[in-house]
């Protein structure tokens, strides 16, 4: 976790307390001050540069060394004992553009970029794919994600649940834009590496050509590490290529991008399996001086039923994936049952189906409100011919003559909740049951296999049978061994086993560059800084995501086809403008308050603000009742809300959602900007009485009271 | 299952289990949404995937969240 007080911060705030107080009385010392205080607050802001902490650092010793009070020389050891402290802080708000705790608002990542495990900054390159530079997009995506095209397709997108637009309606399709932007950039020859540091000699190998790996072989060699990853199937990709069946995501999509970082120099070794092949002592003697575990969880759990191992039409679901991803196309059998209510379960009921299997049925033991499986997936399964059994419990595989018939099965009911709050299946008495069957397909969870670990005698597993790591920084017990993946969270997501991949890798090149490893986890890193789309308020509330187009279901059943087709350019581009910014609005919630509290006027509906308990939002009535006053952005943190004067209007902006535009005024008399007619209704209400009569003539203030003077000086009496 | 995809939750202890790492001490008290639980099993002791309202998406016990009341 990161520290609640930004440092940074913490400097500006005293800076500007010393001067505010009145306590540096010569202005020397005063001048200095304020010049410590405008470098900070370039840091605080995004602005500094490499030259900023030695500037602010002459300046502090200036005030130490040349005084001439003793406030100055106070003022200034205490800027040079915060640098000098805190100088990490310092140079990582300049490097990375990224406040950690999130004080200097400008610089903090938006909640969609802080939920993705992997850390990428979705506002920008949002933005990019709304202005049509997909490669671009693309680019910002890669320096934290190397494969933006396959989790185009298959991220489980924790982004999606934590974006705010969804707090209005409907979050924001992150995940399809991505992949669309990838393939736009993949087809347009525009997918391209960024430059490669120049090679320090220094070798690094990855076990396991997963996500997890060949992430961290991807940044490594970006560092110029040469990166060397073995495999021990003779495919990349792990659990992406033979766990995911190619209707969700084609192979070229891995090949390719596999490719690019293979183009990086990376070398891969298939068919090599540790422990079996080739052991960790043989990779040290080969120059190898860290390592990283990815293998994955590639097992399965048993179902531990009688008759499971007499028959051979018995097999996990992890095996079938792989047999079918590896090109064996045969079927398990005609009447196939799937045990398990996961998503691999609906992976494989969905593959049989494709392979020509006449009837697939799933079993699952509680209800289907209780089935962990996506809901999505669920009925493309039910759409394609997945029948589901619900609340049926296996017993006992039968069969005769080394064939299985059946599996028998209980039908059951939900008991009461447990202590945690699950509602427990219990069997049904007298229920039991036969499901025909000619193959049976277990799909009750991985695990992984630890054959080729097992020399490495002091590697610490969890209860769970994972790898033990510092989730900081991937190490594991052993030194110079890392590890990331499944083989550290167990089954998890694609998305998660990149951002695990990222982190070991920074993690080794500190290793070996013998830099201390960081204590808490990273924050991300804000890319860019772009400027908004300019969009109406009508458009910006358009309430829906597009509908993704699928395959044809007859088409589904027969082959494997990519079936989700993928948005049309024209949705694509919308759906990017739906982005609120998150990363410009903090959601302090000032301008509402500003609004309704402090002028009366109550115009910004902006129920999203609430994280907690949203209330309704509708940027189109801000124009039914804002004056423009402009006291919002005079008030916004963060530069969100803009006022601006511009080709005779008035126009209020909310991360370039345009609030309100209002026609400007002028003086009669003088030609000066009034503003419109709404705000000076506005402020003449409130100073009725006080101003200076203007007989509804539009006059700026100076022009009323030299009117109103010359009123006067006519009904003076005579001297 | 007590945790399902979507529903927002509470960090409202620390966990006793060992996957609990010290930083995340400062996690209790936390709103955040389920975004990847136990997919395949409904195992109460698997860890389960939280994003948390501005401080990221993690891996965590389930005995140290409570689900929030829409």
């Amino acid at each position: 976790m990161t520290n609640p007080i930004c440092e940074v911060t913490n400097t500006l705030r005293f800076v500007s307390e010393a001067i505010s107080s009145g306590r540096l009385v010569h202005p020397r010392c005063r001048q200095r001050a304020e010049e410590v205080a405008k470098l900070v607050g370039d840091i605080s802001w995004g602005r500094g540069g490499p030259e900023h902490c030695g500037a602010i650092e002459n300046l502090a010793r200036s005030l130490v060394e040349e005084g001439p009070d003793e406030s100055c020389v106070q003022l200034g050891r205490e800027i040079l004992a915060s640098l000098t402290e805190h100088r990490e802080a310092f140079e990582s708000h300049i490097e990375t553009h990224n406040c950690p705790t999130g004080e200097c608002v400008k610089l903090a990542p938006a909640p969609c970029q802080m939920a993705c495990p992997a850390g990428i900054d979705v506002p920008s390159y949002l933005t990019l794919i709304g202005m049509g530079r997909d490669a671009e997009a693309t680019e910002i995506i890669r320096e934290d994600n190397p494969f933006p095209w396959v989790c185009g397709l298959v991220c489980t997108n924790p982004c999606e649940f934590m974006c705010v637009r969804g707090r209005m309606d409907e979050p924001i399709s992150i995940k399809y834009l991505k992949g669309f932007a990838a393939e736009r950039a993949m087809s347009e020859m525009r997918y391209e590496n960024p430059p490669k540091a120049p090679d320090n000699g220094r070798k690094v190998c990855m076990i396991g050509a997963g996500p997890a790996g060949m992430t961290a072989a991807y940044y490594l060699a970006l560092k110029g590490y040469r990166v060397t990853i073995i495999e021990a199937l003779p495919v990349p990709g792990g659990m992406m290529m033979v766990g995911i069946p190619r209707y969700r995501l084609p192979r070229e999509v891995i090949d390719r991008e596999t490719g690019m970082i293979e183009s990086l120099g990376v070398e891969f070794r298939y068919n090599t399996r540790l422990g079996k092949d080739v052991t960790l002592e043989q990779l040290r003697e080969e120059g190898f001086e860290a390592f990283m575990v990815a293998i994955g969880a590639h097992s399965a759990f048993k179902l531990m039923i009688p008759g499971e191992d007499d028959y051979p039409q018995v097999i996990n679901a992890i095996d079938l994936l792989r047999r079918v991803a590896l090109g064996d196309r045969h079927l398990p059998g005609e009447r196939v049952v799937i045990v398990g209510g996961g998503n691999v379960a609906i992976d494989a009921a969905r593959t049989c189906i494709r392979l020509g299997c006449r009837e697939v049925t799933v079993a699952y033991r509680r209800t289907r409100s209780e089935m962990p499986a996506h809901e999505e997936e669920v009925i493309q399964a039910e759409d394609e011919g997945v029948r589901f059994a619900f609340l049926t419990v296996p017993v006992a595989v039968e069969g005769s003559d080394g064939t299985l018939t059946a599996l028998r099965c209980l039908r059951a009911e939900l008991g009461q909740p447990d202590e945690q709050g699950r509602r427990r299946p219990v069997p049904v008495k007298d229920s039991d049951h036969p499901l025909k069957a000619d193959a049976v397909i277990s799909s009750i969870g991985q695990v992984i296999d630890r054959t080729g670990l097992t020399t490495l005698e002091d590697l610490r597993w969890s209860k769970r049978s994972t790898i033990t790591v510092n989730t900081v920084t991937m190490e594991t017990s052993v030194e110079g061994v890392f590890a990331a993946g499944d083989v550290v969270s167990g089954p998890a997501t694609v998305v998660e086993a990149i951002g695990g991949g990222k982190k070991a890798a920074e993690a080794i090149d500190r290793y070996l560059q013998g830099i201390p490893q960081p204590k808490w986890p990273q924050v991300p890193v804000r890319r860019r800084r772009l400027e908004c789309l300019e969009v109406p308020a009508s458009t910006k509330m358009i309430p829906s995501r597009p509908h993704m187009p699928l395959l044809n279901t007859d088409r589904r059943r027969i082959t494997f086809q990519q079936v989700e087709l993928g948005y049309s350019e024209n949705a694509v581009r919308e759906e990017a403008r739906r982005c609120l910014r998150c990363d410009i609005c903090r959601r302090c919630g000032l301008c509402v308050e500003i609004c309704r509290d402090k002028m009366g006027v109550d115009a910004l509906q902006l129920g999203y603000l609430n994280f907690d308990h949203p209330s309704p939002t509708d940027l189109r009535t801000t124009s039914e009742r804002c004056i423009a006053c402009g006291a919002c952005a005079a008030n916004c943190p963060n530069e969100a809300m803009v006022i601006k004067d511009e080709n005779g209007e008035r126009c209020l902006r909310l991360c370039g959602t345009v609030l309100n535009r209002l026609r400007l005024e002028y003086c009669e008399q003088c030609g000066a900007v009034l503003g419109p007619a709404r705000y000076h209704d506005y402020i003449a209400k409130r100073t009725k009485g006080v101003s200076p009569l203007v007989e509804g003539r539009s006059l700026c203030v100076q022009c009323a009271r030299k009117i109103a003077a010359g009123r006067h000086a006519e009904i003076l009496p005579a001297q | 299952m007590a945790f399902r995809r979507g529903q927002r939750v509470e960090v409202y202890r620390k966990s006793d289990d060992e996957s609990w790492e010290p930083y995340m001490n400062a996690y209790v008290g936390l709103h955040g949404i389920v975004t990847d639980p136990d997919m395949t099993k409904n195992d109460p002791g698997a860890l389960i995937e939280v994003s948390l309202d501005e401080k990221g998406t993690h891996r965590l016990p389930q005995d140290c969240l409570r689900i929030l009341e829409d």
